[in-house]
């Protein structure tokens, strides 16, 4: 069997004795998701950057720290990491710098329609709507997050999270008419601008 | 459905996370109901600038400096791991080593031990075949075939293997010198004989050779 098509668990144990290729595939099945949740919910490429390296440090310094009876690799990687962005949160409640990283292609637009005017407005919003995520309460905005961002289901939310499907709904219901209000707000700003 | 039913479901319309049935609910009550139509509005307006903040971090993941710093760690975690291995291999070789050591000179220790016995036990044999010889005047048998020596008169019972053996060519007369009694008859005849002497110099025992006596006899 190939490294990459090993269980998480075996590549685990592997990487414990010093296997590299272990832990990179390991590695690799893992960083993006992980990286996405601490950039959305921390708004800094640095923090989430930060905060992926400190994961999995602490899998390679403590790899007995997980325990197979608890869950899969992913689910305690993904409870260590959220640990990490709620202390992250209290630490630092917001980080208000836009890193230039986030924009940096990424789009599913044909090239020829990114016009500078596109691109600008397309830039400004997307600034808009992260400041109005941030500005979220961090349990309304992890259920933001996880439920609009990540698109998962109400039970792969609640499940993430730790708490039950009910939380989550009464969460993500909070967390919506909070950001419609502040997205409101955002978008009448430069309109009254504009008008003054 | 009201209100509050929509505001708790209805704006999962489209997400697949409510049943068709549902959906159709909240279809009809934004129909009838302008606060939730335009709340739906709303969401919807928001969910497309969500969606646009999504894009811009769908793609995004650690750099590859993350990667590299994490298998600098890994390789300075296996240090140690490697020299503990190392350590330990080299413990158990020492150990077997020193285990088949061990079990080389015990073996060898036993190994000694059997063979004075087997002498003993030869040298005994004779010792009680001289004695009759002596007590009775019969003629003393050193069996060739089991190499025995014919202990000496006041010799201690040493094994072959402790002692050396000489051969000697000597008179028949000569025995006598050694203790041992001589037929007068032959007495001048130049016999091979064995001669066991232990560590300190002293003969011990004599054995005879089968070319010079066919009968390996002492007469």
């Amino acid at each position: 069997m190939k490294v990459s098509d090993e269980r998480d668990d075996v590549l685990l144990r592997r990487a414990a004795k010093g296997d590299e290729n272990a832990f990179t595939v390991l590695y690799h099945r893992h960083q993006a998701s992980l990286f996405r949740y601490a950039l959305r919910m921390t708004g800094s490429a640095w923090a989430a950057e930060e905060i992926v390296q400190d994961v999995f440090m602490t899998l390679i310094r403590q790899p007995k720290k997980y325990d197979a009876d608890k869950g899969e690799v992913g689910a305690f990687l993904f409870g260590v990491t959220r640990n990490r962005v709620m202390k992250h949160l209290e630490r630092l409640p917001r980080e208000l710098p836009l890193d230039p990283q986030l924009d940096s292609g990424v789009t599913n637009e044909p090239v020829d329609m990114l016009t500078p005017a596109f691109w600008a407005e397309r830039r400004e919003r997307v600034e808009q709507v992260r400041d109005a995520v941030l500005s979220l309460p961090a349990e309304f905005r992890e259920a933001v997050v996880l439920c609009e961002l990540e698109e998962l289901s109400y039970e792969e939310a609640a499940q993430k999270s730790g708490c039950p499907i009910g939380t989550i709904r009464s969460r993500l219901h909070r967390g919506r008419a909070l950001l419609m209000a502040r997205l409101e707000l955002l978008r009448d700003v430069p309109r009254r601008a504009s008008a003054g | 459905m009201n209100c509050e039913e929509f505001e708790l479901i209805g704006l999962d319309s489209g997400t697949g996370r409510i049943t068709a049935a549902e959906e159709a609910a909240a279809a009809e009550h934004a129909g009838a109901c302008a606060k939730c139509a335009a709340l739906a509005e709303s969401w919807d307006l928001a969910r497309a600038e969500l969606s646009f903040f999504g894009d811009a971090t769908r793609t995004a993941e650690a750099p590859a400096r993350v990667q590299m710093r994490l298998l600098q760690e890994l390789r300075a975690q296996k240090r140690p791991h490697e020299l503990i291995r190392r350590t330990g291999m080299i413990a158990a070789w020492g150990l077997a080593a020193a285990a088949a050591i061990v079990a080389v000179i015990s073996w060898q220790k036993w190994n000694s031990g059997r063979h004075p016995i087997q002498a003993n036990k030869n040298i005994s044999a004779v010792s009680s075949a001289a004695q009759e010889n002596q007590n009775g005047g019969a003629v003393i048998v050193a069996d060739e075939d089991t190499g025995a020596f014919t202990p000496l008169p006041g010799a201690f019972p040493v094994a072959a293997d402790d002692g050396s053996i000489y051969q000697v060519r000597m008179q028949r007369a000569s025995l006598s010198a050694l203790g041992l009694p001589v037929n007068e008859e032959g007495a001048s005849d130049w016999i091979n004989v064995d001669l066991l002497v232990a560590d300190d110099g002293t003969p011990q025992g004599v054995r005879l050779h089968e070319d010079v006596t066919p009968s390996g006899t002492i007469q």
